[in-house]
Order: structure tokens, then sequence, then C-alpha cells
């Protein structure tokens, strides 16, 4: 899925400063599903991901007074939750509760009639391929491919170079395609 | 022949409840307007939590202070001072009142009534720890 590109609405930054609670409302509604989504590609099961979700947006609630632009903010929501999916993740890892061929099959069993993924053969592949880059790289091929992050926005999320973000992808792609062709 | 991503589909093949972010908006706005209100409830315990440990220090010493110095005071002459006032009040009403007054104040009081039954069985127990004869006691009761 691709999202259309984020454009800044200064409305919300206004009221952000004059209605808190109501500025933070619209904050809600319009960043959720986006970030939704992204949390979902990195942690792959729904429940992990409504859980990292909700704990985005209630550590957001603590510093939403200081911010001036809603660019920054934007941003800002994406480090959140991708760090709340990274610690998650870390801490599967660390628990052993939920292993990467788990994860693995939970896409393979989705043309068996899965509850949460519905993909065919071609996205099967390529969500398992996806699996198989470094967590930080497949954020990295996340942020580009599905969510059209420019590197900008995105050195700001991941607090690394540019160059180094355009490298990262253009690998990943190249290691996605490989396996996909390889299936 | 190696695929390309540009080949695949571009579908979001992850599925979510009914209604899901209309549900996990709801429950984060709750979820914080609550947490707005309490955290102010915390901070205001947080300003105030040093004061009251202070207080609550200097009470405590103050209380086992005055507990020490009860306990290591020598005793005080009160009772000597009490046996003393009796024996003023004694003589000082005790001769102006015949012996008939003080029956009749006495009775008035129900005194005797007000005395628990004691068993007999208890009343020879307890002298037989005296050593008392039990004859003598049985001729006494």
């Amino acid at each position: 899925m691709q999202l259309s590109n984020y454009k800044p609405d200064d409305n919300i930054s206004e009221l952000l400063k004059t209605d808190l609670d109501k500025g933070f409302r619209l904050v809600v509604e319009k960043y959720s599903s986006r970030l939704y989504w992204h949390i979902r590609r990195i942690v792959i099961l729904h429940e992990d991901a409504d859980d990292a979700l909700q704990n985005t947006f209630i550590n957001a609630w603590r510093g939403m007074k200081s911010f001036r632009s809603e660019s920054s903010l934007y941003t800002w929501l994406y480090t959140i939750a991708t760090n709340e999916a990274l610690s998650l993740i870390n801490k599967r890892k660390r628990n052993a509760a939920i292993s990467y061929d788990e994860l693995e099959s939970f896409f393979v069993n989705s043309q068996e009639g899965s509850t949460w993924f519905d993909g065919d053969e071609a996205q099967v592949k390529l969500q398992n391929a996806i699996l198989q880059l470094p967590d930080k790289q497949r954020i990295v091929f996340n942020l580009k491919y599905f969510d059209e992050m420019t590197y900008e926005d995105m050195s700001k999320v991941l607090k690394t170079s540019e160059g180094a973000l355009k490298a990262s992808y253009h690998h990943a792609v190249k290691k996605i395609e490989k396996i996909i062709s390889e299936g | 022949m190696m695929q390309k991503l540009k080949e695949i589909p571009d579908k979001n093949p992850f599925k979510v409840p009914e209604d899901y972010f209309e549900d996990v908006n709801r429950k984060i706005i709750t979820a914080t307007s609550g947490y707005n209100q309490e955290t102010k409830e915390i901070r205001l315990y947080k300003r105030v939590r040093p004061y009251l440990l202070i207080a609550a220090s200097i009470t405590g010493f103050l209380i086992l202070s005055y507990t020490a110095i009860q306990l290591l005071s020598p005793k005080n002459t009160d009772p000597i001072v009490s046996e003393v006032l009796l024996d003023e009040y004694n003589d000082f009403y005790l001769n102006d009142i015949d012996i008939l007054t003080l029956e009749e104040s006495a009775a008035s009081l129900d005194l005797y009534e007000e005395l628990p039954e004691i068993n007999t069985t208890d009343i020879v127990e307890y002298l037989l720890l005296d050593n008392i004869d039990i004859n003598e006691i049985y001729e006494q009761l």
C-alpha cells in the first residue's frame, strides 16, 4: 500500500497552541491510520501494532505543547512510532515469544484464509522477503516504498544521514528482488 | 529472470478488525484525557510530598522525645501528695459526719448489688493457694 504524500496543515499547529485538546484530537484523527500501518509493517501482528500505536499517542500527548510546526510533529510522531515498534520486536526477540519462522508462516497461512492477512502469492513472497532484511533496513524500505517519505524527513525520523538512507534503500530493493526471484 | 518490485501489485495485504480506527481513536482520546487530570494530581502531590515528609518526621521526633522523657524521668510524687490530700480529706470531712450518715450514703449506692458474684469454688481455690488448711476454709464458709 502506498499512502499519499504528506502535506502540512498549518491549522493543526495553530489549534495546538490555542486549544490543545481539540488540536490533539485532530492529530489523532489525521495520523492514527498512517502510523498504524507503519507500525504494523514492522511488527506484523495486529495486537502488537495496536499496543504500540496507543503507546505512541500517549507518549506524543506528553510532548504535544512543545511543537511549533506540523512538519516537525509529523517526523516526531514517526520517530515515536518507530521506537515503539522496535522496542516491541526487541522485547519479542528477548522473550523468544515469536520467532521469525512463525512470522513467515503467518504470511504463508494467509493463502488458507487468515484473519489478519489477505494477500496473494506475490504479496506473501514480498512480505517474506522484507522480513529477511535487518530491522533498520526494513524500516527504511517501508518508509520509502509504502509511505513515500522523503529522505530528508526519513533522516529526521531515523537520525541517519540521507546518503546512508539512500544506499540502504537501494540495497534493500536489490535484496528483495533477488529473494522474490529465487522464490 | 529477476522479478522487479514494480511488477508486484500495489495492495495492502494486512487486515484490521471492522471499525478499528474509530475505536482506537476513541480509546486514545479517552486515555489521554484522563492522563491529563491524573498528572495534575500527581504533580501537586509531588510538590507537597517533601513538606509532608518533613512534618511527619518532626511529629515523630516529638512523640518519641516525649515518650522517652516520660519513661526516663523520676516518678512523680503525686501518689504521696494524693495520700496526704486523702488524709486531710478524711480528717476534714469525716470528723463532721457520723458513721450512721456514712452507712446510709453507702447503702443508697447499692454497692453490694454491683459487686460481681464470686463462685465458692473460686474462693476455695484462691485460699488453697495461700496454703490455708481446707478444713478451716470450709468452717468459715
